[in-house]
């Protein structure tokens, strides 16, 4: 065996790209091994979440995270679009209150909109400007185009199908959320100094 | 220098366990690992996400009654899946519960399982999402891209493919074989043999 694999360094990598500017409230729980680059502002509201290895990049635009929202693992947020033209809106993605993101969701930077309550299946990609209205949920693995508006309380599925959600279990649903996190407080140790200046 | 000191690309155990090191394994003391179970690169398991109500009536609860995910034998955890247990809101408090796989279980490259129980010589194909709470029996054969719902239990010797997962197949008599996952278990490591032909 050639010596340079016995050289590897128990460093972890330096993180790829800038350090993000952040602007956490007090009270969010983010891991330690959450990935944070880009050279737009990162905003977190109060009580929010985001697990290990979410990565949150806003080298295309500024990214905001509203209140109790929780962004699973393997996450990316503000990721680059395909589409190389520069988008005129300021905001790369805003994810409105009580929204979740589940694994491995991709969602484009350049103006998109997470509508508060919505839920972001497992390995869903989110198009750059799209408009997510309130409580919408993506089952796991769809995909919503580039400048798509979906209505509030549509449930897309991955095949394309779309119903209204008329179950009203808007209250019941935020409620169960805030118990979630709750727990989520407790499992997940939280490094915010990390990331600050 | 010493055969020791080379740096293999796996950790293996004394029970036979293969784990890449650059595998991300979140609170490994809620973890078991049944032994002779590969996990390769970049797999995810979610150990941190442990039980935290326990049951009333056993308030000094065994140790190791915390486990979020138990795994059995010769269990094939492939590149850059996922495996994390099912949350839910128990008797008016939001809670982990245990993930549970069997013996000889494969699991895909991409795939994300939230089940409630995997039984033994289960074949999860790639990008699988397995919803949380689903139960599976033994000997089935996830397709590839399938989407299993939450709360789905798959019987025995089913084949399930599709978003919405369905049952569109049975295991043929005599298959059961092309389950065992020992010969497999034997190709990764830090001295890999060949398949036999």
């Amino acid at each position: 065996m050639s010596s340079s694999s016995k050289r590897q360094s128990a460093f972890p990598r330096a993180q790829s790209g800038p350090k993000a500017p952040v602007n956490f409230s007090s009270s969010i729980t983010i891991a330690d091994s959450a990935l944070l680059t880009g050279n737009h502002t990162i905003n977190i509201s109060s009580e929010s979440v985001v697990h290990p290895r979410a990565k949150l990049d806003s080298a295309h635009g500024r990214i905001t995270i509203g209140r109790r929202c929780i962004v699973h693992e393997r996450t990316n947020i503000g990721a680059a679009s395909a589409d190389p033209r520069p988008s005129e809106a300021r905001d790369g993605v805003v994810i409105s209150d009580y929204a979740t993101v589940e694994v491995g969701a991709v969602i484009e930077s350049g103006g998109t909109m997470i509508g508060e309550g919505c839920h972001v299946g497992v390995g869903s990609r989110v198009g750059r400007g799209a408009q997510l209205g309130k409580h919408c949920i993506l089952t796991p693995k769809t995909i919503i185009p580039p400048g798509e508006v979906v209505p509030d309380f549509t449930v897309v599925y991955s095949n394309g199908t779309r119903r209204l959600d008329k179950r009203g279990v808007t209250d019941l649903k935020n409620k169960a959320q805030a118990r979630q996190i709750e727990v989520l407080r407790k499992l997940i140790p939280s490094n915010p100094a990390k990331f600050q200046p | 220098m010493s055969r020791k000191q080379v740096k293999g690309e796996y950790i293996e155990t004394d029970t036979g366990n293969k784990v890449a090191r650059k595998a991300v394994l979140v609170g490994t003391q809620h973890i078991m690992l049944g032994g002779k179970t590969v996990i390769q690169a970049d797999a995810m398991i979610r150990g941190d996400l442990a039980r935290t109500s326990q049951p009333s009536s056993a308030p000094g609860a065994a140790p190791g009654s915390t486990t979020a995910v138990a795994i059995g034998r010769y269990c094939f955890l492939s590149k850059g899946c996922c495996l994390r247990p099912p949350g839910r809101i128990y008797k008016g408090s939001f809670t982990y519960l245990p993930l549970r796989l069997g013996d000889h279980v494969f699991v895909g490259e991409g795939t994300v399982v939230q089940a409630a129980t995997i039984g033994s010589h289960v074949h999860i194909g790639q990008n699988v999402v397995i919803g949380e709470f689903a139960i599976i029996k033994d000997y089935v054969r996830v397709l590839d891209g399938a989407v299993v719902p939450p709360n789905m239990v798959i019987p025995s010797f089913s084949i399930v493919a599709g978003q919405p997962a369905r049952v569109v197949g049975e295991v043929p008599e005599g298959g059961h074989e092309a389950f065992e996952l020992r010969e497999l278990y034997k190709t990764v490591g830090n001295n890999p043999q060949p398949l036999p032909v």
